[in-house]
């Protein structure tokens, strides 16, 4: 409701400039046009009296994604069920450092309680987090938080532990009946390979989840062929094992371009063996759907009909993926409860009670229950 | 006749700084703890980069002009001076040194380009805004580059030197001093200096009023545009430098449209589009009055999307007062 009120007045008094130019003929002054819009304004202020719940800004690295939205929805569950009052933004894409840094520094000046905040630079909010520290304002990090913070003002961070998360799809791999006999049967003449589509090496998030796959579907692989494990492809993970009747290629991408996934997509599906690839995030699904003539080579009867994939993440070709099957299923992150365990772990934090990080844990979902309403609130278009 | 529309013409180029004080009340009144120095300081630290890019931009306009690539040019400025510094350890004082030159030096590539060249200034800007653009990109592989931050080993200083300082006065401890607002200040007063007393103002004004004319009088019309652009860019790089303290990791690929908030502010003051007219005071206030506008906007809960809707509002209504201007000033000169 405030909010209408200062939109309107601000056109109000942003029109009253235009009016002030139009027509020529006007020997009026510009001045008490203004100074009118302006008189109102100064009493309706005084109607929304303060019941002053705990403020508390929840800044995001983005806002336009359905991911974010999600975030946004668990943040109000929890303001709602801890009635505290948050404000939600973040900046128009997650290369706008800057609009960010503007936006923690402005609500930085309202005073809050705690903040919550996904940093998109650690560097660039030094001195906020510092700013921060002083102030006792303790800062929550959220989704990938606030890395390498030195200031103290880090109080705690929820998020998914992508490493756990990316060990569901090596679990779900193991527990494929196709796969697992693939497994059993494989020699080293003829290796089962089983390949992770990454996009880098260098993000956080990842390369824990390349870890977390690896690392689990190396420790599945060992049951069925003990210390016939190979671990190849990009020398971050590389564990090579001589006459290897299961390998674990990991393909890193040369950029995080889609053309150049697709291409590390073609190298993996072109490998000999190829038994079942996962990818570790959006990214890289989209390169591997767009080297399968969008999916279509998944599906029965296609090209690669055998293969079992796994993805990351969700978005409108993965989720469709997943519903015509062409896809063993996906992990989710679950962004509802990084919201909510982000805007709790802030009001204890405010309210001077320890707080320590948080798993808010991540789902496996596929054809059968993408549709949930618990999952469908996850699974981003 | 005369004298009513005299009195008009002088209210509205008091419109302006009216503005600006209006809407600063307005939202003190309306914003949650908007009138707090906390507050002047984000307003003042958002302005900066703004304020040095509308400086010199403000010079090119005023010949009837444009630079469109300021806005890449800044970032691409940053971006050097952060890669020289960090990757091969040059001193921080040469980075700086080094950022500035990037942008004069896109500046003077600029000039040549439209007034050796003759290229369209429009054709000419971007051109080399998308250059500069790439080949902050190509220098820095496509990786972000951080200037020290305030607590930084190296370079700590660049901080307290160009953003916020807290130091001692007597016995009272000054915390968090905007310091970049002296620095904004001081190049307002060179900039306004050189654009209303000396001959490189002058002659700006003459091309953007009459460019034939001016070379018919004896005016070296290229070689004062070269000039003129050059200092464009030296502005630009200046920019990067205050971009640099104010949010210190530099995102390569970034800084299109950072040029029009630059423009917009120039406009918002008066600056004629077609050239010939424009005061250094009117920009400084037009990048004041966005920027009020936007840490208002957002101090009132209202998202990012709203401070755009406003500014694009505030531009079409300065153009059509100043087109209102315009005509009354020509009736003026008539009557």
């Amino acid at each position: 409701m405030k909010k209408l009120v200062v939109i309107l007045l601000t056109l109000g008094m942003v029109l009253s400039m235009f009016a002030c130019a139009a027509p020529a003929a006007t020997t009026e002054e510009p001045a008490p046009a203004t100074e009118a819009t302006e008189a109102p304004a100064a009493e309706a202020t005084e109607a929304p009296a303060d019941a002053a719940p705990m403020y508390i800004p929840v800044m995001a690295k983005g806002f336009q994604h359905q991911f974010w939205q999600a975030v946004k929805t668990g943040a109000e569950a929890a303001a709602k069920d801890l009635g505290v009052e948050i404000y939600f933004d973040g900046p128009a894409s997650e290369t706008e450092i800057d609009a960010q840094v503007n936006m923690v520094k402005n609500e930085l000046a309202k005073n809050p309680k705690a903040i919550a905040l996904a940093a998109l630079s650690t560097e660039a909010v030094t001195e906020i987090l510092e700013e921060c520290a002083e102030k006792g304002i303790p800062v929550i990090g959220f989704d990938s938080g606030v890395p390498d913070d030195k200031t103290g003002a880090v109080k705690a961070t929820a998020s998914t532990n992508n490493e756990n998360a990316a060990a569901i799809a090596a679990v779900k791999f193991g527990e494929n009946a196709d796969l697992v006999a693939k497994m059993q049967a494989a020699t080293p003449e003829n290796p089962v390979v089983i390949g992770c589509l990454s996009q880098d090496a260098v993000s956080a998030s990842v390369t824990g989840r390349t870890t977390g796959f690896v690392n689990k579907m190396k420790e599945i692989a060992e049951t069925y062929q003990p210390g016939k494990v190979s671990v190849e492809g990009h020398t971050k993970w590389e564990a090579k094992v001589d006459g290897a009747a299961i390998i674990i290629r990991v393909e890193v991408s040369a950029t995080t371009e889609a053309t150049s996934l697709q291409t590390s997509a073609n190298s993996l599906l072109a490998t000999k063996g190829i038994a079942a690839i996962f990818c570790s995030n959006e990214g890289a699904v989209v390169g591997l759907l767009a080297a399968t003539a969008d999916g279509e080579d998944l599906a029965d009867g296609g090209k690669y009909a055998d293969l079992v994939v796994a993805g990351f993440d969700a978005g409108t070709a993965q989720k469709n993926a997943i519903r015509n099957g062409w896809f063993y299923g996906s992990v989710t992150q679950d962004p509802y409860q990084i919201g909510y365990k982000a805007v709790e772990l802030a009001v204890k934090a405010a309210n001077g009670e320890a707080v320590a990080d948080v798993d808010t844990g991540a789902q496996w979902y596929n054809a059968e229950n993408i549709d949930n309403p618990d999952i469908a609130l996850l699974v981003y278009d | 006749m005369e004298s009513t529309t005299k009195k008009k013409l002088n209210l509205q180029a008091l419109l302006a700084p009216l503005a600006l004080v209006i809407l600063y009340v307005f939202f003190s009144i309306f914003g949650n703890n908007f009138f707090s120095a906390d507050m002047l300081k984000n307003i003042l630290e958002s302005s900066y980069y703004i304020g040095f890019m509308a400086f010199g931009v403000t010079f090119v306009i005023i010949t009837g002009g444009i630079d469109l690539s300021i806005g890449t040019v800044m970032m691409c400025s940053a971006l050097v001076g952060a890669f020289v510094f960090k990757e091969h350890q040059w001193p921080l004082a040469l980075a700086l040194l080094l950022t500035v030159g990037v942008g004069t030096a896109f500046g003077f590539i600029n000039g040549l380009l439209v007034a050796k060249l003759k290229l369209p200034p429009f054709i000419a800007t971007l051109g080399t805004m998308m250059m500069s653009q790439g080949i902050g990109s190509i220098i820095t592989k496509v990786q972000s580059q951080t200037w020290p931050t305030a607590t930084a080993e190296i370079g700590g200083w660049f901080k307290k030197l160009f953003i916020r300082n807290t130091f001692f006065l007597g016995d009272t401890k000054i915390s968090g001093f905007p310091i970049g607002a002296l620095w904004l200040v001081a190049f307002f007063i060179i900039a306004a200096l050189l654009l209303h007393k000396t001959k490189f103002g002058r002659y700006t004004f003459a091309i953007g009023s009459n460019e034939e004319a001016s070379r018919l009088s004896g005016i070296d019309v290229s070689k004062w545009k070269v000039l003129i652009y050059t200092v464009c860019g030296l502005f630009a790089g200046l920019g990067g430098i205050f971009y640099a303290a104010a949010y210190t990791t530099i995102t390569p690929g970034t800084g299109n449209g950072q040029e029009l908030n630059a423009i917009a502010g120039v406009v918002i003051g008066g600056t004629s589009m077609s050239g010939g007219a424009g005061t250094m005071v009117g920009t400084l206030i037009g990048v004041f009055i966005m920027s009020v506008l936007k840490n208002g906007l957002s101090s009132c809960g209202l998202q990012a999307p709203w401070q755009t809707f406003f500014t694009g509002a505030v531009v079409i209504g300065a153009v059509l007062l100043d087109i209102q201007r315009t005509k009354a000033a020509n009736r003026v000169k008539k009557g």
